[in-house]
């Protein structure tokens, strides 16, 4: 049967550079759940793009491993992937169980809940700055600083390096953005640059141990033994790009979902205890991490699609997120969505180890900026990143009514 | 009914004391734990809590 997509177009950055090709994921969720796909860059793969063959293939890290040839879309090395299974993104059970264990108890949704107060307070010190502005670039000046401050604190990294940070995550991620990656060795030496900076800082930690992760992981053993320089290298990477990266896109994103859907915002400034479950739409409606890659261990059979041992498999959470057999009227954003068992953080094994915070950071920027600058509309047009991994948002002018520094809480 | 959490899954999230608070409680460690063997007539809310479990920790046996 003749299809009318191009093979490339689910990983074609610039197939996302206008927006999710949802109008694809649709067709292929209707006609063909798991399909084939040879874009030319690599071996050919099998998308997954229902919410239930999503879940299945999760929820079986040995059947569908993130260590053989890593979670990530792009093909490695042999020493790249060696270096890259060091991180809990690229591991399997039992490994990545055991090395998930050294840091999860801190994330646990009464462990994060004790950060309330202090997450309030710095929300309220990067709304206190713009306010008086009247406009601004709500990705640099807000979406990016709160998870950039909260991250630096929960790592122990001072906070005067955070802009460095925000830059190597940049580069790190925003490998397909002109912007970000100016070549192809950019991303490369942005770890190189990163690890060096893990390492000042884990050595200083051993001297003076701190109430924060990197103190924690500098000390944590497994198996026995203390994490290797690469691993901890490694680890601080993961949480460093992963604590920010996403919840400044969904931070964005969700707003962006606010401003177009202005019957949405008003019924949110009407009633702000929809804000749990606007979060959770947000959530579902932007996606921030659009895929993982999975490689078969095993011949297994998914959405009734043979699969072949060795085979690489794309999960798409966009598509998933979507799914009419899961979420009645799909396109429509609604805040007061009930259920809304999204997929945003993935399930199972690799379930978002942030979610919690991720939750928790977002409810409370949309508390504090909903109540302090009601008026908050579109300036120009969202920059979006050329990326078909992370649905990210680069800029984007936003304007309000002025609010004197002594605006009263 | 046969029902496990498997403890180095569970992280806390307690979306199986929401669906089946009869079965399910958190610990003061911040892990879930099983009340009792559930009957049969509470069937349907422990695959509700299984499936709704984010980590995917909780399994039914028969």
């Amino acid at each position: 049967m003749h299809m009318p997509w191009r093979s490339a177009d689910l990983v074609d950055p610039d197939r996302y550079l206008k927006g999710v090709p949802h109008d694809l994921f649709a067709l292929l969720r209707a006609h063909a759940p798991v399909s084939w796909h040879e874009p030319g860059d690599g071996p050919g793969f099998w998308a997954i793009t229902k919410y239930r063959d999503v879940v299945a293939v999760s929820r079986d890290p040995r059947t569908f491993s993130s260590a053989r040839r890593s979670a990530l879309y792009r093909e490695a090395t042999v020493s790249e992937l060696a270096e890259m299974q060091l991180m809990m993104l690229n591991m399997d059970p039992t490994r990545h169980t055991r090395i998930r264990s050294l840091v999860n108890k801190g994330f646990t949704p009464r462990m994060v809940a004790r950060l309330e107060p202090r997450i309030r307070e710095v929300t309220a010190r990067i709304l206190d700055a713009v306010a008086p502005l009247g406009e601004c670039d709500f990705v640099t000046s807000v979406a990016a600083e709160l998870p950039l401050q909260v991250i630096a604190e929960l790592m122990g990294v001072p906070q005067e390096d955070r802009h460095q940070l925000f830059t190597w995550s940049n580069q790190l991620i925003g490998f397909d953005d002109p912007e970000y990656a100016t070549s192809p060795e950019t991303g490369r030496q942005a770890s190189l640059e990163v690890y060096m900076y893990a390492n000042r800082l884990a050595a200083e930690r051993r001297k003076n141990p701190g109430d924060d992760l990197v103190s924690t992981l500098v000390h944590a053993e497994v198996d026995g033994r203390k994490l290797t320089e690469m691993e901890f290298d490694l680890f601080f990477l993961l949480l460093m790009v992963a604590g920010n990266e996403t919840t400044r896109n969904l931070i964005s994103g969700g707003l962006l979902a606010l401003l177009e859907h202005p019957d949405q915002k008003a019924r949110l400034l009407a009633d702000p205890s929809l804000i749990p479950s606007a979060v959770e739409e947000m959530l579902r409606w932007v996606t921030p991490v659009m895929h993982f890659r999975r490689t078969a261990t095993a011949d297994v059979e998914i959405g009734g699609q043979k699969i072949r041992a060795g085979e690489k498999v794309m999960l798409f959470y966009p598509s998933a997120n979507r799914d009419e057999e899961v979420f009645p009227d799909p396109f429509r954003f609604d805040v007061a969505r009930q259920p809304n068992e999204h997929l945003a953080f993935g399930i199972g094994e690799h379930y978002c180890l942030g979610a919690n915070l991720a939750r928790l950071e977002i409810r409370i920027m949309f508390e504090e900026l909903l109540r302090r600058l009601p008026d908050i509309e579109l300036a120009g047009a969202a920059v979006r990143l050329r990326s078909s991994f992370i649905n990210g948002i680069k800029h984007m002018p936003v304007r309000f009514t002025p609010q004197g520094k002594s605006y009263a809480r | 009914m046969k029902v496990t959490i498997d403890p180095d899954l569970c992280e806390g999230n307690a979306k199986c004391v929401k669906a089946c608070p009869e079965v399910f409680a958190l610990g003061d460690d911040d892990r879930s734990y099983l009340l009792c063997e559930p009957a049969e007539e509470l069937r349907a809310k422990v695959q509700e809590a299984a499936r709704l479990c984010p980590r995917q920790a909780i399994s039914i046996a028969d």
